[in-house]
């Protein structure tokens, strides 16, 4: 491997920048108002939880596992959150820490189950999925919280950059370059990551992979808290059904992101900045798909179709740079 | 007698009986001929579900697909009799054709790619349902043949409704299939080990086209069968069909990883969601805690597999060690 260049044009990211441009420059051309300050202020509020929905997934994902409970979890987070500033009164501040350390506690549940278990997350997930969401709904009553602090609110609905990006954006892209300076600088960073790629010789070489498994679906509860408070800020209120039924609606854009952006689903790989042009991808299409007026109902069938042509495409992808390698 | 007791479904019946004879204690309603009824209807409905289920984890995949090919093809169906006023035999045909088409889809994009099961079935899940609401955009259809609602309502005699009849054939059928033929025994050896299992000549395509495409058309039946019980055909039959497709296999005794599933086990885990459910109604319990009973339920399933297979492995260490 002498000169760099190709092999950056060999990667996913690559792939999915070019992607991500050809699409500006098709929506931009081919309809209304996809370049107006208004339009790229809402892709902007939009992109910033689509992002985070896929990096809390991305952290699972590196385990070899799953997290279906990720749209439950961040609901309910958001809710207690809604809760302990509409009707404990307790400061923004506060209530953020408490909303991502009970994130966190959730995660640990899943990951506890999981780890004790050896049962594939997927399961543990998809139960704990519906535990999390019938408790949520029936201690709220299916009540949203409305009356949050105007601070809060505010925050959410603030245009930054002459009016071109939302608050929320800036947050997504500072958790992107947290995570990847975790994964690529620190002890612990590399330790999830070697737990993730072999179990066996990460655990011969003393780390503890349970615990790291445990740590890893901390950090997704942890994220998907904090989708939950920048959702809830979005919308300015706190709604039981703001991720649909049992949090179905993040599921899709939370495999989207990180797939997209080359993640294994056999574990041991991450790509942060993929996971975010990946999210970026799925936004902008999304975004299309409703400006060229396929109809609202059609959005959610070209969107799997765009899931299934994106693995295919990096399952070629893969064939091809195999191939390469063995010649050279 | 020991035979038995190892069986997956022996301790589940036993919870089962001892679990109705205590509900009906505290409240005589539940054996009610109008509460047999309902629990029958709710049973067969799901027990197809669950087959369709469970026959990709007898393969170690999983299909999250299930939902959407049932409500596609509730659509499909209705909308053939309602629109194109089909007669029934052929919109019942043509269902199942789409059922089939949407497993082989399933099956061969997985084994093609290798891919794992669960993205595309995502991604099918996503393009099935985005069929769907793209036909009916959001609305329901109505006209229902008089025969169709007959079968969906009618009794064969005392609480037993006509509904049952199909979903106990495809049970028996099931049984069948992973027991005494040839194909379903190649599935779980698939499930178990796809290495040895293609290195003893079993055709890891023809395995896997053959659990999506019979998943395909269970589910199928499935979406079939609800129309005929709500008389209507809705755009979201089908939505809330993951958690207890995956419930009732794991209550009884399927291993995720794949090679191991139960039919008698599958079908009392169905049985025994359903009168959980039907008591906590009758106990005059919040819905939402059916959902979250649903889910404790699955923890505690996968708790107890994991200790009966800690203690099997315990089991034959004494032996094998030196």
């Amino acid at each position: 491997m002498n000169n760099k260049i190709p092999n950056f044009v060999k990667t996913n990211q690559f792939g999915l920048l070019i992607l991500v441009i050809v699409f500006i420059c098709i929506f931009s051309f081919s309809t209304d108002g996809f370049t107006s300050r208004f339009n790229i202020y809402a892709l902007s509020r939009v992109v910033a939880l689509d992002i985070m929905i896929g990096l809390a997934m991305m952290v699972v994902i590196l385990t070899g596992g799953l997290n279906l409970s990720l749209g439950a979890l961040g609901v309910s987070a958001a809710m207690f959150g809604g809760w302990c500033m509409e009707s404990m009164g307790i400061p923004i501040s506060i209530t953020i820490i408490l909303v991502l350390a009970f994130g966190s506690f959730l995660g640990w549940i899943n990951g506890f189950v999981t780890v004790r278990t050896g049962v594939h997350s997927f399961i543990v997930t998809l139960a704990t999925m519906s535990i999390y969401f019938g408790f949520m709904t029936l201690l709220t009553e299916a009540e949203a919280f409305r009356k949050l602090p105007e601070a809060f609110t505010d925050f959410g609905s603030l245009k930054l950059f002459n009016k071109y990006i939302s608050p929320l954006l800036i947050i997504s892209v500072l958790t992107c370059f947290v995570l990847y300076y975790i994964f690529k600088y620190t002890d612990i960073g590399r330790k999830l990551i070697a737990a993730g790629a072999n179990p066996d010789a990460a655990e011969l070489s003393g780390i503890s992979v349970d615990r790291m498994f445990i740590y890893c679906h901390m950090l997704s509860g942890f994220l998907a808290a904090l989708a939950g408070i920048m959702l809830t800020a979005r919308i300015g209120a706190a709604i039981p059904s703001m991720a649909g039924h049992l949090g179905f609606d993040w599921l899709l854009p939370a495999f989207l992101a990180p797939v997209l952006g080359g993640t294994l689903l056999s574990g041991g790989k991450v790509t942060v900045f993929g996971t975010m042009l990946g999210a970026i991808l799925v936004t902008l299409i999304n975004n299309g798909l409703y400006l060229i007026d396929v109809g609202e109902f059609w959005v959610r069938f070209f969107l799997g179709i765009i899931l299934l042509g994106a693995v295919l495409l990096d399952r070629a992808r893969e064939y091809f740079t195999v191939k390469n390698s063995i010649v050279s | 007698m020991s035979a038995l007791l190892k069986k997956d479904w022996f301790g589940l019946g036993l919870v089962l009986i001892f679990g109705s004879i205590l509900i009906s204690l505290f409240k005589p309603a539940f054996i009610s001929p109008f509460n047999l009824y309902v629990l029958m209807l709710s049973v067969s409905l799901m027990l197809v579900v669950a087959m369709s289920q469970m026959i990709i984890i007898a393969i170690g995949q999983m299909n999250l697909s299930v939902g959407a090919i049932g409500g596609l093809v509730a659509i499909s169906f209705t909308g053939l009799m309602e629109v194109y006023s089909m007669s029934i035999l052929p919109a019942v045909l043509i269902g199942l054709l789409i059922g089939l088409a949407c497993g082989f889809i399933n099956g061969y994009i997985t084994v093609k790619t290798g891919i794992s099961a669960f993205i595309i079935t995502l991604a099918t899940l996503y393009i099935f349902k985005g069929m769907n609401l793209g036909i009916t955009e959001a609305q329901p259809f109505y006209e229902i043949p008089e025969a169709v609602k007959f079968f969906g309502n009618a009794k064969i005699f005392g609480p037993i409704p006509y509904l049952v009849i199909i979903p106990i054939i495809i049970t028996v059928l099931m049984w069948i299939l992973m027991n005494r033929t040839s194909l379903g025994r190649y599935m779980l050896a698939y499930g178990n080990n796809v290495q040895s299992s293609e290195l003893i000549g079993i055709s890891s395509t023809k395995i896997v086209i053959y659990a999506h495409v019979i998943s395909g058309l269970l589910a199928a039946i499935g979406g079939m069968l609800v129309v005929c019980r709500l008389q209507l055909g809705t755009p979201n039959i089908g939505d809330s069909w993951l958690l207890p497709s995956f419930a009732a296999p794991v209550i009884g005794g399927a291993i995720l990883a794949g090679g191991k599933v139960d039919v008698i086990a599958t079908a009392f885990g169905v049985i025994l969601v359903s009168i959980i459910s039907q008591a906590l109604v009758i106990f005059k319990i919040d819905p939402f805690f059916v959902q979250i009973f649903l889910g404790f339920m699955i923890l505690l399933a996968v708790f107890i597999n994991r200790y009966r297979e800690y203690r099997e492995e315990r089991r034959t260490k004494v032996f094998s060690d030196e």
